[in-house]
């Protein structure tokens, strides 16, 4: 028996990445008693664990892109209309500019030109510079700090398995400690999710999985938990997929594009432009795109190519982009032996993950007040569909923070449900007294090897019909994983996950008769974009079973 | 290999690595009190361990499968 905690909050916010803390720190301000709990720490944890280098931002400096007409105009072509911008409107627009100057006011470095100015670039077919190129290194920390100090109750190594609720309102939720195994209840009046996105559900091309490009600790377990809860998930079909350096899948692309670098192939080419009309200035979907059928008309490998940089340029690039972005980057170059700004670097597709960038329009669907479909439950962040990349996250978690505490106010503490919070507490701590011989690595490798043969890159409605008949009989097996301790049992749990957004992503797939987004979804059998498919898919799930409605672009 | 590596020579035990790694893959000893990496496996080659290191005493080393 496993002992229990029971804490009772007015604002539950699961996930302390960049999101979520900035979500517990806003409803802090509202005046209500917030708990943040994630299942690392929450000093260096998320994405942006150990550093970020892009900050974008729309600061009405004059020209015209610097503005939110603009910017929405622009974000809606991106997203194809299949998110609502006014999310990025009342989320992110309202808050980009006073950010940044509060992340100043905190020390961190935003102001890294020359002049004593901002350094802004674009890339990803942006129509002005809204990168500001930041050093990021103490962001983390720092923000976790302030939340703190505010006030926020931070509760670290819990991982939370499922959301409990009463008569169809979200109402708490339930979770385990991942060394000691003690069981935690919390009951809550407003639960907002921050978990980010999903990873490690596609075979990686080095063979490691959890050589990610985000991180791959974001197992989708806020998506998961939505969907068992009543909430709907968007176009989960929509795999992503970038451009990393050869066998280290790190952030770099943004970096690299935004700097004027070039993608080329075997023979020296350009070929970004054969694909899209911008080359290496198009969408980031453009680029797996164009390097896909690059490799597989034989014109591979390909590589980022900085030698024609200026000097200033490559400096900025090797010394403050992408050792900030990811902080081993230049580890990686050292110990393969190049030098980025006088050799090419090979490049790979990166594994395929749920998104979590900009102009993405898969995750948790939430209207322009970070509300799920479900009475309590908010999102924010990667998890929920809204706006991308790490401004965007943080803009949008405090919104769903702000959202959330304001409605705890006006809500009164709902009940228990004293045998849901039974079931789950078994449901828990099954996988420990489970006879069966597998253990969690063994059930997560089938996995991805189911994902990576039927789900890929190129779809087809038998391989798709196959994958999920894999997926189902992996999910029979799921019970016969035995977990020996927190670790294992956490890790297993994520797998639970892991399987239902895998499931998610593959009837989304199979539906949908057309291809878009370039490898985002793929149809070999339907190769064209389809002006009739040109909608949301909308997922819920139902006494097991994954329902589809669609949903109209919006204009 | 490990992908983390430890110099123990310089190593305070202060345990700051294994409260910031997002994947909670580094433990402490219990009877040295030094931290020792106990999922390699699980590795997501951040480098949160090692930026606020006091003692400077952490390298990583990427196997070799992702040079």
């Amino acid at each position: 028996m496993h002992s229990e905690h029971f804490i009772q909050t007015d604002v539950l916010v699961v996930g302390g990445g960049s999101a979520g803390t900035m979500a517990a720190l806003e409803a802090k301000k509202q005046g209500v008693d917030v708990v943040l709990v994630d299942k690392a720490g929450i000093y260096r944890s998320g994405c942006g664990a150990a550093g970020n280098d892009h900050f974008l931002s729309v600061l009405e400096t004059g020209p015209d892109w610097d503005t939110p007409e603009v910017f929405l105009k622009w974000y809606q072509r991106l997203t194809q209309g299949l998110v609502d911008t006014k999310i990025a409107e009342n989320t992110f627009l309202k808050r980009s500019k006073q950010l940044t100057v509060e992340l100043e006011e905190m020390g961190i470095p935003m102001k890294e030109g020359e002049d004593g100015g901002y350094i802004r670039t674009r890339s990803f077919a942006q129509p002005g510079d809204y990168f500001i190129n930041f050093d990021g290194r103490a962001l983390k920390p720092k923000i976790s700090k302030i939340a703190e100090s505010a006030g926020v109750k931070f509760i670290t190594n819990v991982a939370v398995v499922d959301l409990l609720t009463n008569q169809g309102k979200v109402v708490g939720a339930v979770g385990f400690h991942i060394r000691t195994g003690e069981f935690y209840i919390f009951q809550a009046k407003a639960v907002v999710l921050a978990t980010g996105n999903a990873t490690r559900m596609y075979e990686n091309p080095s063979g490691l999985p959890f050589n990610a490009w985000h991180s791959p600790y974001n197992t989708g377990s806020a998506q998961a938990m939505a969907l068992r809860a009543g909430a709907e998930v968007k176009n989960p079909e929509f795999v992503n997929y970038t451009i990393t350096p050869k066998n280290f899948s790190a952030s770099a692309l943004n970096a690299v594009v935004g700097m004027g670098g070039y993608l080329v192939n075997a023979k020296g080419e350009r070929y970004v432009f054969k694909y899209h009309e911008k080359g290496e200035q198009g969408p980031r979907w453009a680029m797996p795109w164009g390097t896909y059928w690059e490799e597989v008309e034989g014109r591979g490998p390909c590589y980022f190519d900085l030698r024609h940089l200026s000097d200033s340029a490559k400096k900025h690039l090797i010394e403050h982009l992408l050792p900030v972005d990811k902080n081993t980057f230049m580890d990686y170059c050292e110990q393969k032996g190049i030098d980025p700004g006088t050799d090419l670097m090979e490049v790979q597709i990166s594994e395929g993950q749920h998104p979590a960038f900009l102009g993405s329009v898969s995750g948790i669907f939430v209207d322009e007040h970070c509300r799920t479909t479900v009475p309590g439950l908010y999102a924010g962040g990667a998890c929920a569909v809204g706006i991308g990349s790490l401004a965007g996250s943080m803009c949008f978690g405090q919104a769903a923070g702000a959202e959330a505490g304001a409605y705890a106010q006006g809500t009164e503490m709902s009940e228990l449900v004293q045998p849901q919070v039974d079931e789950l507490r078994e449901l828990t701590y099954a996988p420990m007294s489970s006879r069966g011989d597998f253990n969690y690595t063994e059930a997560e490798n089938k996995l991805r090897q189911i994902m990576s043969d039927y789900v890929s890159i190129s779809r087809n409605e038998e391989g798709l019909a196959a994958g999920l008949s894999e997926l189902k009989a992996l999910k029979k097996l799921f019970g016969q994983i035995k977990a020996e301790n927190g670790h294992d049992l956490m890790r297993t749990h994520e797998l639970r996950d892991l399987l239902l957004i895998s499931k998610a992503i593959t009837t989304g797939a199979l539906d949908r008769k057309e291809s878009r987004f370039g490898l985002s979804h793929y149809r070999r059998d339907f190769p064209e974009t389809k002006e009739e498919w040109h909608k949301s898919t909308h997922l819920s799930l139902k006494d097991g079973v994954l329902n589809i409605r669609y949903v109209e672009p919006y204009n | 290999m490990l992908p983390i590596q430890i110099d123990y020579k310089r190593c305070n035990g202060c345990g700051i690595c294994e409260k910031n790694c997002p994947g909670d893959l580094i433990y402490s000893d219990e009877k040295t009190g030094l931290p020792y990496i106990k999922y390699p496996d699980e590795c997501w080659f951040c480098g949160a361990c090692r930026i606020d290191c006091p003692k400077n005493c952490l390298d990583i080393k990427f196997p070799l499968t992702s040079l």
